[in-house]
């Protein structure tokens, strides 16, 4: 491997590659935004999907290969080895961000589960090798793996999975030893410990709603076109599919820590805010954690009142609006995360994949991938990369708007289903704006 | 089929160049010096957070002036580089950076962010 001296984490695409200015580019997006809203309240008056009948089954040949024991056994085994190989690197390989462990971790689980779970659908799920693990020790005691020592608490719904995924951008956003293998190591002990002893408590119901890989991967999985109606392997579109969702409560939590933390890992670079924690106040970890936590809430807070700020009919629950709607905020997720790390998946994970060819550190090329070369083409271009920046944030938006839009036509009494939606219409097009300034803030 | 495959190539090759056009492809031919100040005076340092423009390839010097020794991070990739100073003015000199992207400089010091170098 040649050694690359001094490569940048983070590519470009800022405000002064737009060719236009911020300013038009943010105005013309939440008119898309407000815009798409308009179409659709002339043209969209009735629900379109129902998960009962929406989708068309698989072919044959996919749905047998997908439902094999043999599939699902190799894609157990990729998780297995891969945990190996991780367990690896963490106790054998150098304390260096030469490790593969960061990038495997950061980039490829974090960024690259994204792309891939909206490509192939439930990722993780599939590969988990937790769910190995609770499956193998349930096999020894004799018992079932989908059910665990107790009944799995219906109230915690997705709560669990929220604070997992906390866990995870407080390591990543804030902690200032997030690439010292120890830091690292911990973590990964401590999320290792809660999934092997919430299997065994509450089985394998307890990942789909507390594994926070899991939740995410499966979250984003359920704007691809994979799904299941009554077992069987069907493909939708991926607005159908994400309107087949389940609502388990804490969804809401789920999202807002998802996008919240997309949104302060703009803002905690820009400038302003490294002056602000950097003057004589508070220890920045305790301002830059309130930072990440006040993102977070703030994303949460501005959706719940504009989805309860609605009429409803006689006998409906405003308390239920929220996680009712909160399946629109994922294809606002999606297109943040393309925005925010398309350069970075493509480059650090390059990299990441020539690092891991040397798992420890000696100058190995056991994957035969050590001599690849990181491709800056989108770093190169960075008119190019703001453009998409922008796509893909109004993309995501105006999805959005359409499953809201679905929704609000399906829950929400004839007379309310217009008048309702404006609210949440306002957050978005604040939210459009928001991430928008942020993204380009830099 | 010769014809249709011609015409394949040529689209392709007119992509490519027009591609290569529309970017800012790497900065060449020599540049200056780019000469950065940096103060440390107790809790606070100049810069803090801003970000400054380098091209790829320049040099980059630190002017660092401080009232007691420390340490500076180039958080690079995938190997960071760190410069100790002393007391008083000394100067360091960060290797260049190889492609267009941000790095950001930090004092290990203090855990604060001095700059961030954006390289184009």
């Amino acid at each position: 491997m040649t050694p690359l001296l001094l490569l940048p984490q983070h590519g470009l695409g800022g405000a002064q590659d737009l060719p236009v200015s911020r300013e038009l580019a943010i105005l013309g997006a939440a008119a898309a935004v407000a815009v798409s809203f308009v179409v659709l309240a002339l043209a969209w008056r009735t629900g379109r999907y129902d998960a009962a009948t929406s989708g068309r089954p698989a072919p044959h040949w996919l749905a047998g290969l997908v439902d094999s024991t043999a599939w699902r056994a190799a894609l157990r085994a990729v998780g297995l080895v891969s945990l190996l190989y991780l367990v690896l690197v963490a106790l054998a390989g150098k304390d260096l961000l030469t490790n593969p462990i960061f990038g495997i971790f950061y980039v490829w689980i974090w960024v690259g589960m994204v792309p891939a779970s909206l490509v192939f659908g439930r990722v993780w799920r599939a590969i988990s090798p937790w769910r190995l693990v609770n499956t193998g020790l349930a096999r020894i005691t004799g018992a079932s793996p989908d059910d665990g020592l107790y009944a799995y608490p219906r109230r915690l719904g997705m709560w669990p999975g929220a604070l997992g995924l906390f866990a995870f951008v407080w390591i990543e956003l804030v902690d200032p030893h997030n690439v010292e293998l120890g830091h690292l190591t911990f973590w990964c002990a401590g999320y290792l410990v809660a999934m092997v002893v919430g299997g065994a408590l509450f089985g394998n119901v307890f990942y789909a709603r507390a594994d926070p890989f899991e939740v995410y991967s499966s979250l984003v999985a359920r704007a691809s076109v994979w799904g299941r109606r009554d077992g069987v392997l069907v493909v939708r579109s991926p607005l159908a599919n994400l309107d087949s969702s389940p609502t388990d409560p804490g969804l809401l939590a789920v999202v807002a820590v998802l996008f919240g933390s997309t949104a302060f890992d703009a803002f905690r670079e820009s400038t302003r805010w490294l002056t602000f924690i950097q003057g004589d106040g508070a220890p920045i970890v305790l301002q830059n954690t309130l930072g990440l936590v006040g993102f977070c809430a703030g994303v949460g807070a501005i959706f719940w009142v504009a989805s309860v700020a609605t009429g409803i009919g006689p006998g409906q629950s405003r308390r239920l609006l929220p996680g009712t709607f909160a399946h629109a905020l994922v294809p606002i997720i999606i297109g943040y995360i393309v925005a925010h790390y398309l350069s970075y998946l493509v480059e650090v994970g390059t990299f990441t994949l020539i690092e891991a060819s040397d798992p420890l550190g000696r100058g190995s090329d056991v994957l035969g991938t050590g001599g690849l070369t990181v491709p800056y083409w989108l770093s190169y271009h960075p008119t190019f990369l703001a453009e998409c920046k922008v796509a893909a944030v109004v993309t995501g938006h105006v999805v959005g708007v359409v499953a809201a839009h679905e929704r609000a036509i399906k829950v929400l009494p004839k007379r309310h289903q217009l008048t309702g939606q404006l609210p949440l219409l306002a957050a978005m097009i604040a939210f459009t704006v928001g991430g928008l300034y942020l993204l380009f803030s830099t | 089929m010769a014809r249709l495959l011609s015409t394949a190539v040529l689209l392709v090759l007119v992509a490519l160049t027009t591609a290569g056009c529309g970017g800012d492809g790497p900065s060449s031919g020599p540049q200056s010096t780019k000469v950065i100040d940096v103060t440390v005076s107790g809790r606070s340092t100049t810069p803090s957070g801003q970000t400054i423009d380098v091209g790829v390839g320049q040099r980059i010097e630190l002017r660092v002036t401080a009232d007691a020794p420390g340490e500076i991070h180039v958080h690079s990739s995938p190997a960071e580089q760190e410069f100790q100073y002393g007391k008083g003015t000394s100067t360091i000199e960060v290797e260049p950076i190889q492609a267009p992207g941000r790095v950001t400089v930090e004092s290990h010091t203090l855990g604060k962010t001095l700059f961030i170098l954006q390289a184009r």
